[in-house]
């Protein structure tokens, strides 16, 4: 799989992030800010959290590790997550 | 959609415990044909329970890699063996409920010494209840013969029915 943003700057990424955590929110993604508590926004749980992730992984092709999963809390850090399993600068 | 015929069959007794259908105690997993690669529909009852009325997280895995696999060999036509398997878990998956694997390849590169494919899991409503990948790697029957329980003869038959690109 290509994965979506890797040739572009990280805006690209919380991009690619935000219009997976909208979907899974059933939210525009224009609402939802990178620094936005993603487990205070009204309908978010755990799982849809997980399933955002999973996502994520296969969009990106990447194995995010679970210590670093279950610390995420929004956007912008689930974004650095990914440059960093991309192997690119945090 | 109609049901892909596995290589496997042209062994009357083959007793995989994920695809047979001669295996009263396996998943006897039936696999068809899906735009991203191949999928294969379950509904697992109280034997492959875990917590009550859960799944058994291990036959997720089971039932993930046994897609994934197939469509490597249906694929690539060799056999191959699980490297690799790694597996994420979303939501439970219920016990008497209907679901379904979808197993996709990842592109092939230059060199590459194994094949990596990736599956999910989902239930009725398309919602996505686990996702795995994995990485395979290709052998070929002959080579590996003093391991398996085949005569030469069922080795034979079994290669052409993989259709092996070499061996």
């Amino acid at each position: 799989m290509t994965a979506p943003g890797t040739d572009n700057a990280g805006d690209d990424i919380v991009a690619t992030v935000t219009a997976i955590a909208a979907t899974e929110l059933g939210l525009p993604a224009a609402s939802l800010r990178p620094d936005a508590d993603l487990r205070e926004i009204e309908g978010m749980d755990s799982v849809k959290v997980l399933r955002m992730i999973a996502k994520i992984e296969q969009a990106y092709d990447i194995e995010l590790d679970d210590e670093v999963v279950f610390g995420l809390s929004s956007v912008a850090g689930t974004a650095g997550a990914v440059r960093q399993a991309l192997g690119e600068q945090p | 959609m109609s049901a892909i015929n596995l290589p496997w069959s042209v062994l009357a007794d083959y007793r995989c415990f994920g695809c047979s259908p001669h295996n009263p105690g396996g998943l006897q997993l039936v696999f068809e044909p899906h735009p991203d690669g191949v999928s294969a529909r379950f509904r697992l009852g109280r034997q492959f329970e875990s917590y009550p009325g859960i799944v058994h997280g291990g036959l997720v895995g089971a039932i993930c890699d046994e897609t994934m696999g197939n469509l490597i060999v249906l694929r690539h036509r060799q056999s191959a063996l699980t490297v690799s398997l790694r597996q994420r878990f979303i939501t439970p998956l219920a016990i008497g409920r209907p679901y379904v694997c979808v197993a996709r390849l990842d592109p092939d590169r230059d060199g590459q010494r194994l094949y990596r494919a990736a599956a999910e899991v989902l239930d009725e409503n398309g919602t996505v209840c686990a996702t795995a990948t994995a990485s395979y790697r290709p052998f070929e029957l002959a080579d590996v013969r003093s391991r398996l329980t085949l005569s030469e003869q069922e080795i034979a038959t079994l290669s052409r029915a993989l259709g092996e690109r070499s061996g």
